[in-house]
Formats: structure tokens, C-alpha cells, sequence
């Protein structure tokens, strides 16, 4: 029973709960009821407020429509008050033209009656100051209004007074210009030049200034090429006095430029100073030519020219030169002079082109008239005498920088010396102190074809004279002889040290050998040195070269650099030489003896082999004493390649004689160990690792010293300790079967 | 030389065209490379050169064309190029007697400074002209005397100035391939293992 009333105080429970959330709720609902209450007369207030306002809006529509009504009237009529503004706006504009015109005519009665008094009272600025005025009116305007106006005649009468003053002014000034000119008043030559421009003598004002400085710098240039001709010999500037007047020259030139450019520029405006270097620049080649005519008398340059042209027809036709030869040392000095002469042209030519280019930028608006311009500079100075004299200078000192190459090269290899205790002789140093002297003096020129074509000639001449001489004498061969090899080096250390060759033939041939393999050598480093200095002082000396002048400069630097494959050439004919008159006739047999021994050896016989003097031992004494033969006569590379061609050839011929021995597991150890000991010495003496030369033979010793056929497997296929391997199988079942302990048939079941 | 030339490229050429001033040499290259024909040119300075890269048969080749001014003055700087050049293209006038006149001249000049290996070809240019003054078979008959290649070409017209470009170039690269097979012709050199894998014989030692 008890868990029934449980269950009924239970649903009392739950019904308490329940009706106390109803209460709650209703208690929130009266609330709610209550406010909604309260604002209904809230919203009752508005809603009779807002029927208010409706009549108000009514008439607030009619008024906006009456509103817009009035805005469309009011746009329509001031569209027409703007046009009656345009028309007066256009009527305006006709009475300012009127204004103008009046103010012409005004001013044309005062001008035309002011001229002739400023002509009587001399003032000539004032004069051309009227006819300026008179000029600056719109001409067909002026006549215009004649036609319209009564009193023509009158006006007429001016324009007629005015033109008549301007020709008279013209006239007068110019008169006056040249009396001034001749009376050499600079005062008033200034005062004149500056009224060329207000009569619209623009071209003329600049013409009759430019021939005036025309001839103070004829006569500057003069008094400056006598000068220079009576400059006795003595006189430290004597070898360069005729490039010195070219500078004095050109820079009286740029004076005068640079100190009326701003004349111009104030009273005839920019963009003329093409019209003034025009006439400049006729003096500018009368005199360069001048200077260059009496240069090429006092230096005979024609003379020299056509020796050299001479010599170079004989002694490419193969006759005897009988004429005196130019010793290129006489002409040093000379060539020197004409690379400045010529350095100096290019210098003035890029001053005026940048000069005028300035000009035309800030005078010159109009697109095409600027390219105009800017063509007619271009053939301005393409045309010019000065360019023309520029070319000759260059073609001149090409002719003669060439000759100097050729002939001092071809000295230098004459005198070819060699100084005690050095490994190259003369020659190398001095011809490359001779080819880079030459190419350096190109760049001194400022032509970039110049450049590039003492660099071609550069190439012909370390190719052909220079490479040639080397090759020859490797040519001769280096004899084997009969000597005893420390004799041998003796001799050579001797003829060396005294700076002078023995008597015997053998020992001079060797020398030559060697000397011409380290100069070889040599060549090469500076063959790649002088190719990275010559980019670099290009590009110093001139500065802002475009794509296809730098494709050119490299494109023939390229040539250069084919002089080291040419030589790389010869080193490699050089070698081949030593190896088959030096190396092969020594190693051979030294390597042979290999054969004289057993190398099927008992315990006993291993340690009595161990004790003596083995093989190894005697040959690797050998190699000692031909390497250290060579080692202080060959320089440091040409020595590494020495000992890569003996090691190459050492490794061929042992593995040779191996293959030509029988072998049991002993020998096949001490062959081993052999190996090891020589390929260690080898490369004790080299820096590079010899282990690749030696690595055919490494692992025929490997194989040899098996204990096992079937050790071949851990090196072989996919096994850990696989190898590359130098050999081929069949070559890997010849060396086993060297083995004697080894059964054929084993060796034949072997799966390489 | 050349062989740098091969590094850089597959196949670099040079290319020098001579002949008498005015005969259209720079028209004829400038057609060439970039397909213009200017008229009024001036007379060139010293040398001119220019890059252009065609295939042929698949493989790149750069030539390097070098413009050579005809004037007398500029000659010791165009004469330095000769030695250098894998092909010269000698150019005249076919309507200016004068210029093929003086071809003997050029031919001794290439004579003297020129590489004997070197492709000569001789090029008479302006057969767009009606004032012919010199026989299509007159310049064949030179050419084959001195042992050239022969070809007329209009420079205005673009006639023929392809195909003298690519056949030279056509020329070289068989030329080149003979003589790489030659240079690398093992008799000449040490046969040298070439892998360098040095891992291998360290296990050995």
C-alpha cells in the first residue's frame, strides 16, 4: 500500500509544481496585458496624429509639382541666356581681335614712325626692337584689316615704312657686323649678333657670329701648328707635340661652345646650336686636316707605311728582303702619338653629338622635326673631314700597331733566351708583354673596332708566330740517347744553371724539349689572364657599349681563348713525344722484370722474396729517379701530367706482364700488396688521387688474391659488396685461371 | 676557336661578306636578319655584325655575320677578320661592271689572309635592277673557275637571300660534322677510363 500512496504523494507532487508554473505564467501574462493596456492610448494619440497630417502632404505634392514646373522654366531660359553668352563671349573674342588690331595699327604708326628716328639716332636696338614688334604681328592679318579699314592708305603706308626700315636694318646691322668684325670691337660685335634675331636674321645672325669665331680660331690654330713645328727635337713633348695641338685644338673648340651655347640659347632660343657647330666644325676639319698633313710630313708616315706594305709583299712572296726593316722600336713612340691623336677625335666628336643631342632635346618639340635634326647631326659628323681624318689615323695606326706586333714577336723569339735556373725562356713573357702592350694602346684609341681588330691580330700572331715556334721545337723530338738517366739530368741541371747550351747536340735538343713544354704552359695561364684583362680595361675604357658591340668585342675575344685549345694542342703532342722517346723505352723493361721472378711462392720463399729486394721495390726506385729527374725542370703542371702519362703507361704494361704470369694464393698476395705499395706512391707525389688510373689493376691484384673461386660472387651482381667493375667477365675468368691452385672447369661454371 | 664555339652552341658559324662599296652587302645581311630592306643606307663603318640563329635539320646553329665595309680606307680593319671566318661571301653588283671587275683583287686579298679551308661563295646582288651589265652565266663561269659557290640574290626583292644564308649554313654543319668525327678520333689520344667513381676502389684497398 505504501508504495501506492508513494505514488500518489508523488503525483501530488508533480501536480503542486505544475499549477505553481501556471500561476507563474499567468501572473507574466496580466502583466503583459497590462502594459499593452497602458500604450494603447499611446498609439491611439499617434494614429490621430498621423490622419492629421494627411491634408498637409496633399499639399505638400501640388507645391513640389509647381516647384518642378518653375525649375524647368527657369533651365530653359538660362539655356538661352548661355548662348546669348556664347555670342557674347564670340563678340568679345572679335572686339579683342579688334583691340589687337588696333593695338597693331597703333603700334605699327608708332613703330613705323619710331624706326626711322631709332635708324637717324643710331639706336639700332631700338629700331629692331619696332621691327620685332612689326614682325610679331600676324602678317595676314595686318592686311586684312587694311582691306577693311578707310584710311588704308595710311597704314599701308606704315607697313611699307616698316619693311622698307627692317630691309634697311637688315642691311645696316649686317654692314655694321662686318665693320665691327674687321675692326675686331668685340663690344660690338656682341651688339650687333644680339639684333640679328629680333629682325628674323636667326640663321644669318648665327652664320655671320660662327665665321667670325671661325676666324679667331684659324688664327689660334695657326699660331698653335707653328709652334708645334718649330718644337725642336729636343723638347720632351716633341714625340706627342702634334696631338698636343690637336687638343689645344678641340678644346678652343669646346671653350667657344660651351661659353656661347648660352647666348644662343638667350637671344635666338635653343635647338640652334646644330646651325652654329656647322659652321664651326668647317674650320674644325680645315684644321685637323691641316695639323694631320703637316703631322704626316714631319713623321713620314707615309713613307713608313709603304715600307712596311713593301716588306710584308716580299716576305709573303718569299723573296730575300733586301730593304732596310723598321725596327718596330722606332716606331713605338709613334704609335703612341697617333692612338692619343686618335683618342682625342673620338673624345670631341662624342662631346659635340652630346652637346647638340642636349640642345635639340629642350629646343626641338615637334617629333619629327627632332628626328630630322638628330639625322642631320648624324651626317654632319659622319660627313666631316674630322671623321674622315679620324678613320685614316686609325687605319694608320692599325697598319703600324700590327707591324709592331709582328716584328717585336718575331725579335722576341730570336732572342729567345734562357735564364738560369728558370723554367720558361724569354720568349713567353716577352711576347705576351708585347701582345698586351699593343691591345692596351688599342684600348687607348677609344675604337672599339680598333680594338677588336688588334685583337684579331693578336690571335694570328700568338697562333701562327708564336705557337708555330713552340710546336717546331717539339718538333725535334726529345732524344732518348744512350746516357745513364742521372747523367743525363746532370748535364741539363749544368746547361741550366751556366744560362748557356752544351756542346752536345743530345743535351741542347732536351733542353729546348722542355723549356718549349713548360713555355707551352706557361702560355696558357697567361693566354686566360690576358683575356680577362683586356673585358675589364674595355670596359673601362668604354663604358656604355650596347648588345652588338659587346656580342663583337666577345666574338673576337672568343679567338683569344682558341689560342689555349692551340696549345693545349701542343702540350698533348709534347707528351705523346716524351712518352714514346722517355717513358715507354725506361718502363718497359723496368716493368718487365716482373717476368724474371716466381710467382708461385712456398712460405719459405715469400719470406726470403720479403727480405730482399723485390720487385716493387727496385721498380718503384726506378720511377724515383726518372720523376725527380724531371720534377725541378718541368713546372708544376706539365710535371702532374708527366706522372699521369708514366702512370697510365706503368699500369698498362704491369697488368701486360701479369697477365703474361702464373700465379698461386702467395703470389697472388704479394702481387697485392705490390699493387698497393705503387699505386701509394704514386699518389704520395701528385695532388690529384691516382686511384683511378691504377683501379684496372687494383682489381686484377683483388682477384688474384683470392682465397676462393667463389669469393668473386661478394663482389660481383647484386651482392653487399658489389663493385663497379673495370673488367669484363671474360677478362675476370682469364686472370682466374692465372691462378695455377685454381680448377679451370670451377672458374668455367662461374656465372658473371 | 672553334671548338670553344662548339661549347657555347651546338654549332657557331662565322660568315664575313666582302665586296665593293655599294654592292648591297648590308642589305643583303639585314634582309637576312631582320627581314628590312633600308633604303639610304650609309656607307658602313669599319665592320658591322650581327647575330642570327637558324635550324637546320633540327639542330641550332648561330651564325655570326660579319659586314665588312667596302671603302678602301676601313681595309685594315676588315682585313683582320678573314682568318676567323668559316665562310666568306663575296658580293657585287650585277648592273655596276666595276664591282665584278674587281673581284680578281678581293680573291687575292682572301688569298692572302684568309684560311684556305674556308667556303668561298660569290654573290652577285641587284638582279631586281633592269640595267644588267653583267650575264647571269658570266658570274657562274667566274665562280667555277676560282671554285665557289654561286648565287644571284635581290636584296630589295628578298630573292634568294634565305637560301644563300642556309645553304652556307647547311654547308658548315656537314663540314663541322667531319671534323669532330676527326677530332675525337680515338687514335690521337689516350684512351683513358672515363667513370670516375672512386667509391669502387676504396672497398678494394
Amino acid at each position: 500500500m505504501s508504495s501506492k500512496e508513494n505514488s500518489y504523494l508523488e503525483i501530488e507532487q508533480l501536480c503542486q509544481q505544475e499549477l505553481e508554473k501556471l500561476q507563474l505564467e499567468e501572473e507574466t501574462l496580466l502583466a503583459d496585458l497590462n502594459g499593452m493596456l497602458n500604450q494603447k492610448t499611446y498609439i491611439e494619440d499617434k494614429i490621430r496624429g498621423l490622419s492629421r497630417l494627411i491634408p498637409t502632404l496633399k499639399i505638400m505634392k501640388n507645391e513640389a509639382q509647381d516647384l518642378v514646373e518653375t525649375i524647368n522654366d527657369i533651365s530653359e531660359s538660362s539655356e538661352k541666356i548661355s548662348s546669348k553668352i556664347r555670342q557674347l563671349d564670340s563678340a568679345r573674342g572679335h572686339g579683342d581681335e579688334c583691340l589687337l588690331r588696333v593695338n597693331d595699327l597703333i603700334d605699327l604708326e608708332i613703330c613705323s614712325q619710331g624706326v626711322q628716328q631709332a635708324i637717324l639716332d643710331l639706336d639700332y636696338e631700338k629700331g629692331a626692337a619696332h621691327v620685332h614688334r612689326f614682325l610679331s604681328m600676324d602678317q595676314t592679318l595686318l592686311k586684312r584689316t587694311a582691306n577693311d579699314m578707310n584710311n588704308v592708305s595710311n597704314m599701308l603706308n606704315s607697313v611699307r615704312t616698316l619693311q622698307e626700315a627692317a630691309n634697311q636694318l637688315q642691311a645696316i646691322v649686317e654692314h655694321k657686323f662686318n665693320e665691327a668684325v674687321n675692326a675686331e670691337d668685340l663690344a660690338a660685335i656682341e651688339r650687333f649678333f644680339k639684333i640679328f634675331p629680333l629682325l628674323g636674321m636667326h640663321e644669318q645672325g648665327l652664320k655671320n657670329f660662327c665665321t667670325f669665331l671661325r676666324t679667331k680660331l684659324a688664327l689660334t690654330a695657326e699660331k698653335n701648328l707653328k709652334v708645334a713645328v718649330t718644337t725642336p727635337l729636343a723638347d720632351k713633348r716633341h714625340p706627342i707635340i702634334y696631338a698636343d695641338t690637336m687638343i689645344l685644338l678641340f678644346e678652343g673648340l669646346a671653350r667657344v661652345i660651351e661659353t656661347h651655347q648660352p647666348l644662343f640659347e638667350t637671344y635666338y632660343g635653343p635647338g640652334r646650336l646644330i646651325s652654329a657647330v656647322n659652321i664651326l666644325q668647317k674650320e674644325c676639319d680645315t684644321q685637323v686636316k691641316r695639323i694631320i698633313m703637316e703631322w704626316s710630313k714631319t713623321r713620314q708616315i707615309q713613307k713608313k707605311i709603304q715600307q712596311i706594305n713593301e716588306m710584308s709583299r716580299m716576305t709573303s712572296s718569299g723573296s730575300f728582303n733586301k730593304l732596310e726593316k723598321i725596327d718596330p722600336k722606332d716606331l713605338d713612340i709613334l704609335i703612341g702619338e697617333i692612338s692619343l691623336m686618335h683618342y682625342r677625335c673620338e673624345l670631341y666628336i662624342k662631346f659635340i653629338e652630346r652637346k647638340i643631342a642636349a640642345d635639340i632635346d629642350v629646343g626641338i618639340a615637334d617629333q619629327e622635326q627632332r628626328t630630322k635634326t638628330t639625322k642631320t647631326l648624324e651626317q654632319l659628323i659622319l660627313n666631316s673631314e674630322l671623321s674622315q681624318c679620324k678613320h685614316d689615323l686609325l687605319s694608320h695606326y692599325l697598319k703600324l700597331e700590327q707591324y709592331f706586333m709582328e716584328e717585336s714577336v718575331a725579335k722576341a723569339v730570336n732572342m729567345d733566351q734562357l735564364e738560369p735556373s728558370f723554367q720558361t725562356s724569354s720568349l713567353v713573357d716577352d711576347t705576351f708583354f708585347i701582345v698586351r702592350k699593343s691591345i692596351r694602346r688599342s684600348i687607348s684609341t677609344g675604337s672599339l673596332d680598333g680594338i677588336c681588330v688588334t685583337i684579331n691580330n693578336a690571335c694570328r700572331v700568338l697562333e701562327n708566330d708564336f705557337c708555330d715556334v713552340i710546336k717546331a721545337r717539339l718538333k725535334q723530338g726529345y732524344p732518348s740517347g744512350y746516357l745513364d738517366l742521372t747523367q743525363a739530368y746532370n748535364v741539363l741541371q749544368n746547361s741550366i744553371q751556366q744560362g748557356r747550351l752544351q756542346s752536345g747536340d743530345t743535351e741542347q735538343s732536351r733542353t729546348s724539349f722542355i723549356v718549349a713544354l713548360n713555355n707551352a704552359d706557361n702560355s696558357t695561364k697567361y693566354v686566360n689572364a690576358l683575356v680577362d684583362s683586356i673585358m675589364k680595361e674595355t670596359e673601362g675604357a668604354c663604358p656604355n657599349l650596347n648588345a652588338t658591340e659587346k656580342g663583337k668585342l666577345e666574338s673576337c675575344l672568343s679567338g683569344i681563348s682558341g689560342v689555349s685549345v692551340k696549345l693545349s694542342e701542343i702540350l698533348d703532342y709534347g707528351f705523346q713525344q716524351l712518352k714514346s722517346t722517355v717513358i715507354k723505352p725506361r718502363v718497359n723493361p723496368w716493368v718487365d722484370q716482373f717476368l724474371n721472378f716466381s710467382h708461385q711462392l712456398t712460405e719459405d720463399e715469400l719470406s726470403a722474396y720479403e727480405a730482399g729486394e723485390s720487385f716493387i721495390q727496385i721498380l718503384i726506385m726506378n720511377l724515383e729517379t726518372l720523376l725527380s729527374s724531371f720534377k725541378d725542370i718541368l713546372t708544376a703542371n706539365n710535371y702532374e701530367n708527366f706522372i699521369k702519362v708514366l702512370t697510365t703507361e706503368v699500369t698498362q704494361r704491369f697488368e701486360k706482364v701479369i697477365m703474361k704470369s702464373q700465379f698461386n694464393r702467395l703470389g697472388g698476395l704479394v702481387l697485392d700488396k705490390d699493387v698497393r705499395s705503387l699505386a701509394g706512391y704514386i699518389t704520395s707525389g701528385t695532388y690529384w688521387s691516382a686511384r683511378d688510373q691504377f683501379a684496372r689493376l687494383t682489381q686484377i691484384a683483388t682477384i688474384l688474391n683470392f682465397e676462393q673461386i667463389d669469393e668473386i660472387n661478394e663482389y660481383w651482381g647484386n651482392s653487399d659488396g658489389a663493385i663497379t667493375w673495370r673488367l669484363s667477365p671474360s677478362e675476370i675468368k682469364s686472370i682466374l685461371n692465372l691462378r695455377s691452385d685454381f680448377r679451370s672447369d670451377d672458374i668455367k661454371r662461374l656465372r658473371l | 676557336m672553334f671548338c670553344i664555339c662548339l661549347w657555347v652552341f651546338p654549332f657557331a658559324s662565322v660568315q664575313v661578306l666582302v665586296g665593293n662599296a655599294g654592292v648591297g652587302k648590308t642589305c643583303l645581311v639585314r634582309r637576312f636578319t631582320q627581314g628590312l630592306f633600308p633604303p639610304g643606307q650609309g656607307a658602313t663603318i669599319g665592320v658591322d655584325f650581327m647575330i642570327k640563329t637558324v635550324e637546320v635539320g633540327n639542330e641550332k646553329v648561330k651564325l655570326q655575320i660579319w659586314d665588312t665595309a667596302g671603302q678602301e680606307r676601313f681595309r685594315s680593319i676588315t682585313q683582320s677578320y678573314y682568318r676567323s671566318a668559316h665562310a666568306l661571301i663575296l658580293v657585287y653588283d650585277i648592273s655596276c661592271q666595276p664591282t665584278f671587275d674587281c673581284l680578281p683583287d678581293w680573291l687575292r686579298e682572301i688569298e692572302e689572309y684568309a684560311s684556305s679551308k674556308v667556303l668561298r661563295v660569290l654573290v652577285g646582288n641587284k638582279i631586281d635592277r633592269d640595267d644588267r651589265e653583267i650575264p647571269t652565266q658570266v658570274g657562274e663561269e667566274f665562280a667555277e673557275r676560282h671554285n665557289m659557290y654561286f648565287l644571284e640574290t635581290s636584296a630589295k626583292e628578298s630573292d634568294n637571300v634565305e637560301r644563300l644564308f642556309m645553304q652556307i649554313a647547311d654547308d658548315l654543319m656537314k663540314q663541322a660534322r667531319m671534323t669532330n668525327a676527326q677530332r675525337y678520333d680515338p687514335s690521337h689520344y689516350n684512351v683513358e677510363p672515363t667513370t670516375t667513381d672512386s667509391g669502387c676502389c676504396s672497398r678494394l684497398n
